[in-house]
């Protein structure tokens, strides 16, 4: 992919980072109190609300996607050869794939199955 | 008494293993600039210093150095405005060092030629023989117009924090002039430059710290031309819509000269 594309991929999540994460912020602080918020009942009650399971899925593929490809920029400013910017984008792309999976992983089980809400 | 004190980093990379640094006592005058003062010292104390000049007025970008910590143009810095009592003048960083002051320019100058900065046409034979005149408008020259100041003297690439870390970096003197010639409405070309320019040590590793601009000596802003320059390599397309080169040419045929 061009690294205008990729540019264009880090400004789009960090737009949407911002606001999902302020949702969540709000979510979690505001609307909820705090302790309610992080008790093991409530915690699953949200993943098993549709819209709000989605909306979770939503901010670790667009925190994900953002993280590692700042950390794919930092590392290519490091060095400068072709092995080690082919290395790093593979290596990305792998992080990527795995915490994604690992985290719908999460949230797939707390939707469908673990603990009676 | 009257002096400054003028502390010389010197380093010569055949002979010694670490810079060090020289102190010289040379006699103030009104009006005196840091490259006065390190002629003085070269002149009457000390043969050996090596630097770089040639015009002093700021026009051939030759002195470029580091002064108090800051890179400047010494014959564009006068010694009073440093406090009068001690100037410490040191190599550009960001470039390796030929002789004490002197730097080796070569990887600079080949970054900013790689960019292809220049007018290129459609029809190649208008390079050589233009059939009628170019004509610009003022809103476009408006656009350019600071970057074309830029005389390369190297002071931006030297406070980069990006070329500190990247050797494939272009910098923001070669960025700043491929916008130069990128926004240009006679140019035709351009999108080989954009093409190159959208890479991973690309445009896009400016990350606007905004040095640059800070210590041009022209007043040339390079930061806001890569700024301008990332949207054009964003799009993929020069700015100019197509056919809109041939209108420039078609308009330049309707001067007043020729009715």
């Amino acid at each position: 992919m061009k690294e205008s594309r990729l540019v264009l991929v880090q400004y789009a999540t960090a737009v949407a980072a911002v606001a999902l994460v302020s949702v969540h912020l709000i979510m979690q602080g505001v609307i909820y109190p705090y302790t309610t918020a992080i008790s093991f009942d409530n915690i699953l009650s949200v993943y098993r609300n549709g819209f709000y399971a989605i909306f979770l899925e939503a901010l670790l593929v667009v925190v994900l996607v953002h993280g590692f490809n700042g950390v794919r920029i930092i590392l290519n400013e490091f060095r400068q050869t072709k092995p080690w910017a082919m290395w790093v984008d593979a290596a990305t792309v792998f992080a990527i794939i795995v915490t994604v999976a690992y985290g719908t992983r999460t949230v797939i089980l707390a939707v469908f199955g673990g603990a009676p809400a | 008494m009257n002096e400054v004190r003028l502390i010389v980093q010197r380093f010569d990379p055949f002979e010694d293993v670490e810079p060090r640094m020289l102190e010289y006592a040379v006699p103030k005058w009104e009006g005196m600039t840091v490259l006065d003062a390190l002629l003085y010292a070269r002149d009457y104390l000390d043969h050996s210093i090596a630097l770089r000049f040639s015009c002093r007025q700021a026009s051939c970008g030759s002195c470029g150095m580091k002064i108090n910590g800051r890179p400047r143009l010494a014959c564009y810095t006068q010694v009073a405005e440093l406090g009068g009592k001690k100037v410490v003048a040191q190599p550009m960083d960001n470039f390796a060092i030929i002789k004490d002051l002197v730097t080796d320019m070569e990887s600079f100058f080949e970054k900013h030629r790689e960019l292809l900065p220049y007018l290129s046409r459609a029809d190649p034979r208008e390079l050589d023989k233009p059939s009628a005149e170019y004509i610009m408008k003022p809103e476009e020259l408006e656009k350019i117009l600071q970057f074309t100041y830029c005389i390369k003297c190297g002071l931006c690439t030297s406070s980069c924090p990006t070329v500190a870390t990247d050797s494939k970096f272009p910098g923001p003197q070669a960025l700043a002039q491929a916008y130069r010639y990128i926004a240009d409405p006679r140019n035709e070309g351009g999108e080989e430059t954009l093409r190159l320019l959208d890479d991973t040590h690309g445009v896009w590793r400016c990350h606007f710290a905004g040095s640059c601009s800070f210590v041009c000596p022209k007043g040339v802003d390079p930061a806001l031309g890569i700024q301008l320059l990332k949207r054009h390599v964003m799009s993929g397309r020069a700015p100019r819509k197509k056919g809109e080169g041939a209108k420039v040419w078609a308009t330049s045929l309707d001067t007043p000269s020729q009715k």
